[in-house]
């Protein structure tokens, strides 16, 4: 059994959880600037800091139906792990809270928050998979 | 000498004032004292013969040359002349000397003239008697129905009367109703004025309310873009709060902890303000749809108040107009009334002028009814005394003795041949076109001629009962007659061929003093008095 702290992020009927480590802020959604060839992951671009950042469908990415919306909220989250990790932002529907779960080996990806089911995602190895076509095995 | 001249007096002086003394007899009526005066007429007649025959005799008895035959025929003519034949006194006066013809006829003249006017005057009178009882007949009958019709016209004007007051009094209540018409238009009216000026009021109130609550509604407008920025504050407030519990989690020691902490608070506390955020919205939302449902209800208010003021102000005009109709009905009822009464005034007086007309036309109606029995009297008297004046035997055809006397001295000689005697009774009756029939009872061979009038001719059945072997002599012409052994005339009777009134002037057949038969001549009365 492993305690860790999670953003929960809610992606319409389904609640998420990114490791607290791999987030850094969450914004409410700016407007965002289409990526041609971005694929379907891909919502486009937006201003973070004075820097591009690339957002993902975070729904999408977990095996999910893609939006047509844009999201309301964006977190902005590294993914990837190191040496090798990149910033991005993942639009969700909204974050819910900062919790701490416990997860187990056995159940990998998925852990019970107030009798309910949450997806973990793991942001490690996400990283690895964008751009390609989503599987869930980007959740851990 | 004297004598002479006095007797000569009095031969002349009697007979004229016994003319006189018959004609104020006859025009009076008296026809008592008439036959009074043919009686006296036939005594003093007998007393101038007297007076005649004295100095006649004295001259005899002196001169014995005057002849009993002078006498007697003075006598003679005398009492033809007591029996008023003034035709026979004429003839018989022509017979004797100079000395007494020439007085004698001068004395039968003037009676012969005034008779002659009598007969013909009575003719006339009797003529315009029967015509003054026709028109009195006719005026008394139409009278009567002039009478009988004013009565009905009066009854029938006097249920117009009553009609007319019936009328009248229908069109006073009538009259009443239509006031109270008036005065019900009129208040009608000014309640739908007041009705309008409500509606009106009302109007203007909605559109107060809609005005309120279309400022309402741009505010609650504003409010939620109050509560968006609240509810936008809040959730940037919430991500803000995750964003410092990450950074929290990501530290380490007591001052991770502490951070945690106040992400956390700050966490509950945008949760609270989204929460207090919503609450409001659904609050505002409620009060927005309460206000939206006042700002329609207010609108369809409205349009419906628009409507009902329409409505109002149409239903108006409908009543001005009902109310000007009846205004005018009103005037024209209270026209009709007074029209009306006029009218039952009228009519009542017109009733009351029919009734005096109709008092006025019953009395003259009774006036003439015994103006009608007067004329009738009136007729009868003037028959009566044409009947009287034909006592006189005149050479006039008017004289209906003398016609008698004549048509027997033409059918004298014809008694002997029945046919022949027939043909010229034919040519007899043809003659007068008042006369009826004619017939000729000869009592010797017991057989009667008898002929009617063409103008009869068909209607009238002779048979020869009547012909052979009916005795005639017990009639009263035929009596009369015999009796008088001249010319007689009857009094009126019912004609049995015309039922009509009839006189029957009759003369004797006599062969020496034997009778031996009687003329008869049925002289219709109204014929004779109007030809």
């Amino acid at each position: 059994m492993t305690v860790g702290a999670y953003l929960l992020v809610r992606l319409g009927e389904t609640v998420a959880a990114l490791p607290a480590a791999a987030v850094r802020r969450v914004v409410r959604g700016a407007r965002l600037h289409p990526l041609p060839g971005g694929g379907a992951g891909i919502l486009g671009l937006e201003e973070f800091a004075g820097e591009p950042l690339a957002v993902l469908d975070l729904a999408h990415l977990l095996g999910g139906e893609a939006r047509t919306s844009r999201p309301p909220v964006t977190v902005i989250a590294w993914l990837g792990s190191e040496p090798r990790r990149d910033l991005v932002g993942l639009g969700v529907d909204d974050a819910i809270e900062v919790a701490d779960l416990e997860t187990d080996d056995f159940l990998r990806g998925q852990a019970m928050r107030n009798g309910l089911p949450v997806v973990i995602v793991d942001t490690g190895r996400l990283g690895q998979n964008v751009g390609d076509a989503p599987a869930p095995a980007a959740a851990r | 000498m004297s004598d002479r001249l006095s007797l000569r007096r009095l031969l002349c002086g009697a007979p004229i004032l016994l003319a006189c003394l018959a004609v104020v007899l006859i025009a009076t009526g008296d026809f008592a004292g008439f036959a009074s005066w043919r009686a006296t007429a036939s005594l003093l007649g007998a007393g101038v013969a007297s007076a005649l025959t004295l100095p006649a005799l004295l001259r005899e008895s002196r001169e014995r040359a005057a002849g009993r035959a002078h006498r007697n025929g003075l006598i003679a003519s005398l009492a033809e002349l007591a029996s008023a034949d003034l035709v026979r006194a004429k003839s018989l006066a022509g017979n004797l000397p100079r000395s007494i013809a020439i007085p004698l006829g001068e004395a039968l003249a003037p009676i012969e003239v005034l008779a002659t006017r009598i007969q013909r005057s009575s003719v006339e009178v009797a003529g315009a008697a029967g015509a003054v009882k026709r028109i009195a007949s006719e005026l008394a009958a139409g009278s009567s129905q002039q009478s009988a019709s004013v009565v009905e016209i009066t009854a029938a004007m006097e249920e117009l009367a009553q009609t007319a007051t019936q009328i009248a009094g229908n069109a006073s209540a009538q009259a009443e109703l239509a006031r109270v018409g008036e005065q019900t238009g009129n208040d009608g009216a000014a309640a739908v004025d007041r009705a309008v000026a409500g509606v009106e009021r009302l109007r203007l109130r909605i559109a107060a309310i809609a005005q309120r609550s279309a400022e309402l509604e741009r505010r609650a407008a504003e409010i939620f873009g109050v509560l968006a920025l609240v509810e936008d504050i809040a959730r940037e407030t919430h991500l803000l709060s995750l964003s410092a519990a990450i950074e929290a989690a990501g530290e380490t020691g007591d001052v991770g902890r502490r951070f945690g902490e106040v992400a956390e608070e700050v966490r509950r506390l945008s949760g609270r303000s989204r929460d207090a955020a919503a609450s409001v919205r659904r609050l505002l939302e409620e009060f927005s749809s309460s206000i939206a449902a006042t700002v329609e209800a207010t609108r369809i208010g409205g349009r419906e108040a628009e409507r009902v003021l329409q409505r109002v102000s149409s239903t108006a005009g409908a009543i001005a107009g009902l109310r000007d109709a009846l205004v005018e009905t009103a005037s024209a009822a209270r026209e009709i009334s007074a029209g009306t009464a006029e009218q039952r005034t009228a009519s009542l007086q017109v009733v009351q002028t029919l009734r005096e007309a109709s008092t006025v036309v019953q009395q003259i109606a009774d006036g003439l009814r015994s103006f009608s029995g007067t004329a009738r009297r009136l007729e009868e008297a003037a028959v009566n005394v044409h009947l009287l004046a034909q006592g006189f035997r005149l050479e006039s055809p008017s004289s209906l003795r003398h016609l008698a006397e004549t048509w027997v001295g033409e059918l004298q000689l014809l008694l002997a041949s029945p046919d022949a005697l027939e043909r010229r009774i034919e040519t007899l009756v043809e003659s007068r076109p008042d006369v009826e029939c004619i017939f000729v009872h000869d009592r010797r061979r017991m057989r009667t001629t008898l002929v009617a009038h063409s103008s009869l001719a068909g209607s009238v059945e002779i048979s020869d009962d009547i012909r052979f072997g009916q005795d005639f002599s017990d009639r009263g012409w035929f009596r009369a007659a015999a009796t008088e052994r001249r010319g007689v005339v009857t009094p009126v009777v019912v004609s049995t061929l015309t039922q009509e009134r009839v006189v029957t002037a009759a003369a004797p057949f006599l062969d020496g003093d034997e009778l031996v038969a009687v003329l008869g001549i049925d002289v219709n009365l109204e014929r004779w008095t109007s030809g």
